[in-house]
């Protein structure tokens, strides 16, 4: 986290630097990507001609992108881990509205959003140390700032749940905002360790009188005294007194009436105080110190607070000390104060993004928080699970309707711009599209848009996205996904698998376009491609009219193959009578009755052998009459008529086969027909 | 049923995952896939004993890892320390595993060619699944091409058939000879692999599907350990369909059962009366014969076989249920189950 600047970059380009020094910039759809290139302004003034580079000179086009910390594999599981807990929460606000247990239940969300940044921060500082990061000066600088992006968010989450989120009927936060700076300022505690074990030669070190001003500032009194008792003198009177001042100091307990506390505080207070005046502590200076940083003595607070790390440091420390009962909105102006002396003591101090997005916390000032959390370099990876939590949580509702902030849409966007993010980039798509299930109908079109985006490189992962869109009820994404597979698929020449992709697109052009293939490839040469899956088309062939043609014709052919004439010549008979042949398949289909209208014993009755001599005049004659006017008008172009196949040269001839062929069968089939004993 | 899961995560989609087998004891180890990542690995993990808190018992450590160059397809265990993995890039390669006391180690000892192509493009065509049986490795791709390899020499194929023409999805070995596969239609195969064959089907069948007129692929294919005519297939539409070999007329029974596609079908290893399905939902559940009080009704035939009264047989029990991303491969060994799923999570059983 750096300072408020706009962050810049310098591209160099000579073509730019020449002409004016401008650049032209465009968003590359489908991403976070910028395409940046040079740029001559045109303004009315400017003669209309190429300029004096045009032609001479390439433009160079250079693609910005925006860095975001989620090239880092490790940050995958930080971000699974909080899309569990973000779909947890949204499953959770959708039950009963009202309950009480659920403010609790938010608490939960709360921490469990917290825990996982705290246990990804172990890992990354984990990882951190291996030797893989440390030899890499890239990786090892994404660590860093890693650790340090989610170790500020955390800071602030914690925050913001003990003001915020948890509920407290007495509403003290005093302790609360003790842990949360003992859990950020861990050194003096670690040397309150060392100096507990080295138990009576602590005294000596020497530190050790710092380390306990310290202790007493971030208010931790148990380890102050236990650290006290340790010294050698301990058995002194002057200690024994200042361990009793300590050990007495009431601290609320819940179900204390609080009028009760704070008089019995107020006696402590002055008690000590009125010890100090009486020099009781004289013989002992250290003490004595001690002693009055505990009274609240501002004049030894100051002198301490100069050797702080950040503002918020000694803050509840000093609460603690000064107003034990402290409330939220007493906070506002307690810390405003704090600052205001805090800066007064340090000049020259600057505040950090961290420390200011602190300071706005405590003073209620919501809104700026947000703006502020939106620039932490995580790609909204904080503000969008905040304010997700803020709405659900509803506790600031009143907050946002004071300072005219549309919370509901906000929440809205931000998971939009997040989920969008996510879909886009890195493979995270499966995580992506749970915050776009969010966004009602805005959502749903960028799903559908998103989805057929993912590059796709096996049919595992096609299936999964369909999958998603059909949960979805997403029919177009996966008709396009099948589409592109489909058409992938026919340019790779396996038409087997293009035309299952076809029928799964349900798609009848395309299933059409691929059974004429198969077709027409058939009638050209005589060889049936992909039979297999003709085959196991079954019930699904009725997605296209050619495609219940093409496995139609396929039985007669397999009847044939296996000398079933019987069944293949009713069959055949049906075909022609369906109307669902096409144009150029005429010719194949009546030559594929000449062998069963020649046999010897008749395989077509007299009234089919009608039938199909009426097709011949009713279908093919036309089409072979249509087809002559065609060649006649386009004589150049003779070859592209219907017949492309062999059998165009001698299609008359054909025809008069056929003709003589149907009238044998005819005579034959009636002679037979009309001897057959009567039943 | 009391049964304790922990969820670790790993940053990595799982595609697949194993036990490393042990004869005596508890596994401690297992190896992972990856898929659809920048870079996909291989990885060798081991459980740890978690001494900080008190509800999660193991957590798992990467040991060692191996980039791979597409996605994990297939992995399956030759041996007690041998491997085969099945690549997207259409090659299989072999891996050894050293173990160790401290970091245990990984290496790929062999390489096959591209074992899966497509005729007409320059384009990889993903091997899809492999099914071991001894040191015999069966593979097929969306190349419709059945290989069978033998896990002493990956560079010599002894068999290939050109079983499809269209991408096949599963395929197991019913026995040393014979090889089921399945593709995107349903269809599913059964292939002689012996070389005197002539690499015809020697029959093929349709899974049953509720809706006729919309595909059901067959994502997985699994033989009963012990009656090997016994084959189960997972589908598309999420439900199981059982066979008996013996007699495939028609399917022996019908089950439809989760509301998504199935991803894994797997039996438990060392007790064949517990099967496993995971489904892209995100659930695994367990079927389970039920203990039959009267010992006359203990007859030879197997459960699945029965039919309608399979329901009445076995009992189902959900073991992960509601992680809403989907489970790509379950491993059991002992009383543990491990599962690789998308979202990125490696789940630990107890007890199952």
């Amino acid at each position: 986290m750096t300072e408020d600047t706009i962050p810049h970059f310098e591209i160099g380009d000579a073509l730019a630097m020449r002409c004016g020094n401008t650049l032209t910039a465009s968003f590359v759809p489908g991403g976070s990507k910028i395409a940046l290139s040079a740029y001559r302004p045109v303004k009315w003034s400017t003669p209309d001609a190429p300029s004096e580079s045009a032609g001479e000179e390439p433009v160079l086009i250079y693609m910005a992108q925006e860095t975001t910390l989620y090239t880092e594999p490790l940050l995958r599981s930080l971000l699974a881990e909080t899309n569990a807990a973000f779909t947890t929460l949204q499953v959770l606000s959708q039950g009963p509205k009202g309950d009480a247990k659920k403010s609790i239940d938010y608490l939960k969300i709360s921490r469990t959003y917290r825990s996982i940044i705290r246990c990804f921060l172990e890992k990354v500082e984990h990882a951190k140390k291996s030797p893989e990061v440390q030899e890499n000066e890239a990786t090892k600088e994404r660590h860093t700032e890693a650790i340090y992006t989610f170790y500020a968010i955390e800071c602030l989450w914690n925050l913001f749940e003990v003001l915020y989120i948890q509920q407290q009927h007495n509403q003290l936060i005093v302790g609360e905002l003790l842990e949360w700076t003992r859990f950020h300022f861990p050194d003096t505690e670690d040397s309150a360790t060392d100096l507990l074990l080295m138990a009576e030669e602590a005294s000596e070190c020497d530190n050790y009188w710092d380390t306990l001003k310290t202790l007493v500032m971030l208010g931790q009194l148990d380890v102050t005294r236990a650290i006290l008792s340790q010294h050698r003198k301990f058995n002194q009177t002057v200690f024994q007194t200042a361990d009793q001042v300590l050990k007495s100091m009431p601290v609320y307990q819940d179900g204390y009436a609080m009028q009760k506390f704070c008089s019995q505080w107020e006696y402590w207070h002055v008690d000590l105080e009125r010890k100090l005046a009486a020099h009781v502590f004289a013989t002992e200076p250290q003490l004595e110190l001690l002693m009055q940083l505990i009274s609240g003595s501002n004049k030894h607070w100051d002198a301490e607070l100069v050797k702080s790390q950040d503002w918020y440091e000694f803050l509840p420390g000093y609460l603690l000390f000064t107003r034990p009962a402290c409330k939220p909105f007493e906070l506002r102006i307690a810390a405003t104060n704090w600052i205001n002396r805090w800066s007064g003591l340090r000049p020259n101090w600057k505040m950090t993004q961290l420390s200011r997005m602190i300071m706005q916390l405590m003073e209620h000032d919501i809104k700026l928080f947000i703006y502020e959390a939106q620039k932490l370099g995580d790609s909204h990876w904080f503000a969008t699970h905040l304010i997700d939590l803020i709405y659900h949580s509803g506790q600031l509702n009143s907050y946002f309707e004071q300072q005219h902030i549309d919370l509901p849409s906000l929440r809205f966007s931000m998971i939009f711009e997040y989920g969008s993010y996510l879909m886009t980039s890195h493979k995270l798509w499966q995580l992506g599209i749970d915050y776009l299930d969010c966004c009602k109908q805005e959502g749903s079109a960028a799903i559908e848009l998103l989805l057929t985006r993912i590059p796709l490189k096996s049919e595992r992962q096609a299936f999964k996205i369909i999958a998603m869109a059909k949960e979805r009820g997403l029919v177009n994404v996966e008709q396009s996904i099948c589409k592109v597979l489909s058409k992938r698929a026919y340019a790779d020449q396996r038409y087997g698998n293009a035309l299952e992709w076809a029928m799964r697109s349900k798609d009848v052009l395309l299933v059409t376009a691929i059974a004429d293939f198969i077709l027409k490839h058939y009638s050209n040469t005589g060889v049936m491609l992909c039979p297999d899956v003709i085959t196991s088309i079954g019930a699904r062939m009725f997605v296209s009219p050619r495609l219940v043609f093409l496995t139609k014709y396929f039985e007669f052919y397999e009847f044939y193959r296996e000398r079933d004439f019987l069944s293949g010549a009713e069959l055949l008979v049906n075909l022609l009578a369906s109307k669902i042949t096409p144009d150029y398949f005429w010719p194949s289909l009546l030559i594929d009755a000449l062998p069963l209208l020649e046999s010897g014993d008749p395989k077509i009755f007299a009234k089919e052998t009608i039938a199909i001599l009426q097709h011949l005049e009713l279908e093919l004659v036309p089409i072979i009459e249509r087809n002559k006017l065609n060649t006649a008008k386009f004589n150049n172009q003779s070859s592209k008529t219907v017949f492309s196949d062999y059998r165009v040269e001698n299609v008359e001839e054909i025809l008069d086969l056929m003709r003589l062929a149907c009238a044998r069968n005819l005579s034959r089939a009636t002679i037979i027909e009309n001897t057959a004993p009567e039943a | 049923m009391s049964m304790t899961v922990s969820a670790n995560y790993v940053s990595e989609k799982i595609s697949q995952i194993r036990w490393l087998p042990e004869k005596l004891t508890q596994s401690e180890r297992f190896v992972t896939g990856t898929w659809d990542m920048d870079t996909n690995f291989v990885r060798v993990w081991r459980f740890h004993e978690n001494t900080y808190a008190d509800s999660v018992e193991h957590t798992p450590r990467c040991n060692d890892k191996v980039a791979m160059e597409a996605d994990v397809t297939g992995i399956e265990f030759v041996n007690d320390d041998t491997f085969v993995v099945g690549c997207g890039d259409g090659r299989v390669s072999l891996f050894k595993v050293h173990r160790a006391v401290e970091e245990d180690q990984i290496r790929r000892t062999e390489h096959s060619e591209r074992i899966h192509a497509f005729k007409y493009s320059p384009a990889n065509a993903p091997c899809t699944a492999i099914s071991i049986y001894g040191t015999d490795i069966a593979t097929v791709g969306e190349d419709g091409r059945l290989n069978v390899l033998s896990a002493n020499d990956l560079k010599q194929v002894k068999r290939t058939i050109e079983a499809d023409s269209m991408s096949l999805l599963a395929v197991s070995f019913v026995n040393q000879n014979q090889v089921v596969t399945s593709n995107r239609m349903g269809v599913i195969r059964l292939f002689d692999v012996r070389s005197a064959g002539d690499g015809q089907p020697q029959y093929s069948f349709m899974a049953a599907s509720q809706d006729e007129k919309s595909s059901n692929f067959v994502s997985s294919i699994v033989t009963h350990p012990m009656q090997q005519h016994v084959l189960i297939c997972g589908t598309e539409e999420g439900s199981l369909t059982v066979w008996d070999l013996r007699q495939l007329e028609y399917p022996a029974s019908y089950l439809s059962t989760h509301k998504s596609a199935i991803t894994a079908i797997g039996f438990h290893r060392q007790d064949p009366s517990k099967l496993f399905t995971a489904a892209e939902e995100g659930a695994v559940w367990m079927w389970s014969d039920k203990k039959l009080i009267d010992a006359s009704q203990t007859d030879s035939s197997s459960a699945w076989l029965a039919g309608d009264r399979l329901t009445s047989l076995i009992n189902v029990d959900g073991i992960l249920t509601n992680i809403r991303k989907a489970v790509n491969s379950f491993d059991v060994h002992g009383s543990r189950m491990i599962c690789g799923t998308d979202s990125e999570t490696v789940y630990l059983i107890y007890d199952v």
